[in-house]
């Protein structure tokens, strides 16, 4: 080291510099050094004679072993020394200095007594001194030696020292532009260096200075930044050039910078961790480094993983503030910096508990909204409606991130969470409103799909089916879709959706992952098929469905099929396919297309129902119906669910094709399916899917006419069951060639009514009329009603040779007891 | 030797390239660096003048005009004693900026600083910006003014004589005893150390 600033002075400095001392060093040697007193002579000896020999070492160890039998001398001694080498700093001799700060240095280390406290006030004036100075090598050793002192253990708290200059000036050697790049890399890691050592030095200290004070670490902060972005480019290239990162480790100013971050962030208690976290945000503000956001991804995952990992949400929170703040940049800014949330919330995930857990997801759910309700809604310029996209994409992902980490119960909580942050909005005009009912499931879905169900139970609390069995009935198509999907993820705990994406019936048992349905699920699914079925069979009937609804609809009863039931429950299951079938049939709103698509859909899950719970006879009939629909050209009844123009509205539904709810009953008597057993269920699922017709349609069937409609159901139904004629091939024929819309619509309340007159029980009956609100001509219409449905079991009753019988007769012998 | 008796900061402000590192240079080290690169950050200088036979230890903080270091340079404002406040005559954009960094400073700095407008490069011929319009910026702002010329040293010892002179009669005025100049939090040890010194000898 002298050596280097010996080169640094010219020859003719040199001797005069080494005049001067050896004139001073004559002194202790004459008489006046006796009146000297002793601590000063000790000093004095310590500096050669010539300062390219260095530190005279017995001496120095003479003024050690002097200052530790007499510590009270420390302060003295120390007073001294400074006093020589600040006059030996503005005198440039800088040999000198160094010499002073080696023994200086030696001191600091040998003594640890009470009075090392006053001897350190002259040490921090002698680096303080240093540090002024503008001589880069004057700067390093004061930093070095700095350093060196920073990792001494002190045992008495310094009340008064104060480190502002020395956080000042660090920062500022942090950010040296010297010429010379060598130079510059030395002075900005010693930089480092030194705001390393301060931060170690009064961390661990409380009484000494509150380094976490904004007025500090919005120095220290960008200071550490700005040399990890800087100097990481020439790193970068060190790496290219071959030579291994351990290498270069700790070595270049980028890792040096990162670390001192890392150590300043793992200390950082909960109070300060803001106090970090706001100058790294504001510093990337300034330097522009959201987009691209690399550095600043990196920069957060650092703070991630050095942070007290109890703290670690807090980083989150307060970046998620950030983005509150900067709800007006430019969606860019905002992708970018929901991007780098979504990669370091999962970091924060393992720690959150509790209200943080919800408040975040609050938090990301309520930018979400935001985000909608910020398109202005006259001039969205594409490309800014697309960023803005991507910002949502962004915060959706990271929401995903963040719950993906979390333990399952709390996956639950956060389903629920979310799904009441849900606009429950029916008839919505407001298209805000529905986009963010749409963010908010898009959300859920990327939720569940990070939950893992193991029983359904717990997957499905009664709340949350509820409302996710209300928002299955939206008005929005797309809606649905996402719910469906949302159900889907839910209930494939086999991973089997991908195989039933699509309609089929080419499906094998053995391609499917079974697993015995549990105890706990048969509870389940036996409490809630009611709600489950009714809102799966209520959204088939909305008009607006796509060929991708009706396969997801298949998809989800499919899952359900798979994963919940068994035996006994599978009659409900059946029953619900049966009412689908009737839907396609009977229903005069929903397009040809859609009842095509209805009928596939029935179809091939009926098939997969007698796959699943091994339903032989079941499986025959329906592979004959298969068969049948082939042979009658009717392959628009069956799988792929397309749209099927070139269908002439002729043989739509030819003979033979349709689930006969005889045949079936045999079927399932066949397989030992116990039918009578759950009659009443059936009887109930019958009036609701009746009441649900009932309710839809009210608006235009008004009571009064409901007599006429009665009367002449009653030979539609007669001519039903003769034996050569299929009334619903009949019916959908005349329907879709003569005036459609008004014969369809006549038929199905037609039919509508004759079942539910001829079938439902007296208090449904009741229950309906009231519900009609018609209820001064209720006595009579009853009786009336009561009258025709009697006749029409009589009449009924009649003609039971006929094969095509009904299976509501053979399923309700009870029901004759009217 | 520390036989300096006050110890002042002087934080310089200002848009990129109106010459705050000029200025210092000039002060400092007396010269005038030809094709200065722009500041990173903060840089530090430091000068001891004589004031009325007493020594004066100026720290002065260089900081970067340029906006993404704002962030950092903010920080030094607080503890400043003096905010010398630069515009480059020549230039009405760095001028128009001044109420930004008025409001900077109101933002960052001690409310009592002691704040100095200076137009800088009066040595180029195409001014833009007239003197009195200078002078009624700094007289509404209640700050001192002054032009100067880094180039041709015009002004700049005068400049930080000048306020120099002005803390230390406020200082004065609060009486020597009583710590530091300004009873900044920040600098009370140093200068009270100092002053032990001082009166030790």
């Amino acid at each position: 080291m002298s050596n280097v600033s010996f080169c640094c002075y010219e020859q003719a400095d040199v001797m005069k510099c080494v005049d001067t001392i050896v004139d001073k060093c004559t002194d202790p040697g004459c008489c006046l050094s006796r009146m000297r007193p002793r601590y000063k002579r000790l000093v004095d000896n310590i500096f050669p004679s010539v300062p390219q020999e260095g530190l005279v070492k017995n001496n120095m160890e003479k003024l050690t072993f002097y200052a530790l039998s007499s510590p009270e001398k420390l302060d003295r001694i120390g007073e001294y020394l400074f006093q020589k080498a600040s006059r030996d700093i503005s005198r440039k001799r800088n040999e000198f200095v160094m010499i002073a700060m080696e023994a200086m240095d030696q001191l600091l280390v040998a003594c640890h007594a009470q009075t090392l406290n006053l001897f350190v006030e002259s040490y921090l004036r002698i680096v303080q001194k240093l540090l002024e100075s503008s001589e880069p090598s004057l700067q390093i050793l004061a930093t070095q030696s700095f350093v060196r002192f920073s990792n001494i253990e002190e045992d008495t708290p310094s009340y008064h020292r104060r480190y502002d200059f020395f956080v000042s000036k660090f920062s500022s050697m942090c950010h040296n532009n010297n010429a010379n790049l060598a130079t510059l890399e030395m002075i900005r890691m010693a930089g480092i260096k030194g705001i390393q050592g301060v931060i170690r030095k009064t961390v661990s200290d409380d009484l000494v200075e509150n380094i976490w004070e904004p007025v500090h670490m919005d120095k220290i902060v960008p200071s550490l930044l700005f040399n990890m972005h800087t100097m990481k480019s020439k790193s970068d290239i060190v790496v290219e050039s071959g030579i291994s990162e351990e290498v270069n480790d700790k070595n270049d100013a980028f890792s040096l910078a990162e670390s001192c971050l890392r150590e300043l962030i793992g200390r950082a208690s909960f109070g300060h961790v803001k106090s970090v976290i706001r100058p790294v945000l504001k510093h990337l503000d300034a330097h522009h480094m959201w987009v691209p956001n690399v550095f600043a991804t990196q920069c957060f995952r650092i703070l991630m993983f050095s942070i007290q990992s109890q703290y670690s949400y807090a980083v989150v929170e307060t970046l998620m503030t950030h983005l509150d703040e900067n709800s007006n940049a430019s969606p860019k800014i905002r992708t970018s910096i929901a991007d780098v949330l979504s990669k370091i919330i999962a970091i924060a995930a393992n720690e959150s508990v509790g209200p943080t857990v919800l408040e975040i997801i609050n938090s990301l759910l309520t930018n979400l909204r935001t985000s909608v309700t910020r398109r202005p809604p006259s001039n969205i310029g594409l490309a800014e409606s697309d960023g803005e996209n991507e910002y949502r994409e962004a915060l959706i992902h990271a929401l995903g991130e963040f719950a993906a980490h979390l333990p399952d119960y709390q996956k639950i909580e956060i389903m629920m969470f979310i799904m009441s942050k849900v606009p429950q909005l029916k008839s919505s005009n407001n298209p805000n409103d529905l986009h963010v009912q749409r963010m908010c499931l898009k959300s859920l879905l990327m939720v569940s799909t990070k939950y893992c169900s193991v029983q359904m139970n717990a997957t499905f609390p009664q709340s949350f089916l509820d409302l996710l069995l209300k928002t299955l009935t939206a008005s929005e198509d797309e809606i649905r879709f996402i719910v469906l999907r949302i159900l889907h993820t839910l209930l494939d705990r086999h991973n089997n959706a991908s195989k039933f994406s699509k309609a089929t019936v080419n499906i094998t048992k053995s391609e499917i992952n079974l697993e015995k349905c549990s105890r706990s699920d048969t509870i389940f699914i036996r409490k809630h098929a009611q709600d489950i079925y009714v809102s799966i069979y209520e959204c088939l009937e909305i008009t607006n469905n796509t060929v991708d609804n009706v396969e997801a609809v298949y998809t989800t009863l499919a899952l359900i099929c798979i994963e919940l039931l068994s035996e006994e429950t599978v009659l409900d299951f059946i029953r619900l396919i049966l009412s689908i079938q009737e839907l396609a049939i009977t229903n005069a709103v929903l397009s040809t297309q859609q009842k095509f698509h209805l009928h596939a859909l029935v179809v091939s899950i009926m098939l997969l129902v007698a796959i699943i719970i091994d339903l032989h006879p079941l499986k025959i009939y329906i592979n004959k119906i298969i068969e049948q629909r082939k042979l009658l050209n009717a392959t628009h009844l069956l799988p792929e669910l397309s749209i099927h123009n070139e269908i002439k509205s002729i043989s739509l539904l030819p003979a033979g094709v349709l689930i006969e709810e005889p045949e079936l009953t045999e079927a399932l008597k066949a397989s030992g399916i116990d039918i009578t057993k759950t009659g009443p269920v059936l009887t109930h699922r019958r009036s609701w899917v009746e009441n649900t017709n009932m309710s839809m349609k009210g608006s235009y069937t008004d009571l009064s006419n409901l007599d006429l409609d009665s009367v002449n159901s009653t030979p539609a139904m007669q001519r039903r069951f003769s034996p050569n004629e299929d009334l619903s091939f009949e019916a959908m024929k005349r329907s879709l060639l003569d005036n459609p819309a008004v014969k369809a619509e006549q038929n199905t309340r037609q039919t509508q009514l004759c079942d539910l007159y001829r079938n439902a029980s007296f208090q449904d009956l009741v229950a309906i009329s009231t519900a009609s609100k018609d209820e001064e001509s209720l006595h009579t219409k009853i009786t009336d009603v009561f009258n025709k449905v009697d006749l029409s079991n009589k009449l009924s009753a009649i003609e039971t040779n006929n094969n095509s019988k009904p299976i509501y007769e053979t399923l309700f012998p009870e029901l004759f007891a009217f | 030797m520390e036989d300096y008796k006050f110890l002042f900061k002087v934080v310089l402000v200002g848009n990129a390239g109106v010459g705050k590192t000029c200025l210092v240079r000039r002060f400092t080290q007396g010269m005038f660096p030809p094709g200065q690169g722009a500041t990173i950050g903060v840089d530090f200088m430091i000068k001891t003048i004589e004031i009325d036979n007493e020594k004066v230890k100026l720290q002065i903080w260089d900081t970067a005009g340029q906006e993404r270091f704002r962030s950092i340079t903010q920080s030094y404002y607080r503890s400043a004693h003096a905010l010398i406040l630069i515009y480059d005559i020549t230039s009405q954009p760095t001028f128009d900026c001044l109420n930004d960094w008025l409001r900077e400073i109101d933002e960052y700095a001690n409310n009592r600083v002691l704040r100095v407008l200076v137009g800088n490069k009066i040595d180029k011929e195409d001014r833009e910006i007239p003197s009195h319009v200078g002078q009624d910026f700094a007289q509404r702002h209640d700050m001192r003014y002054l032009e100067t010329s880094a180039k041709q040293a015009d002004n700049v010892e005068k400049l930080f004589v000048q306020i120099a002179s002005e803390l230390m009669e406020q200082a004065k005025s609060k009486g020597i005893s009583t710590e530091s100049p300004q009873s900044l939090p920040f600098n009370t040890r140093t200068s009270k150390t100092i002053n032990d010194f001082c009166c030790n000898r």
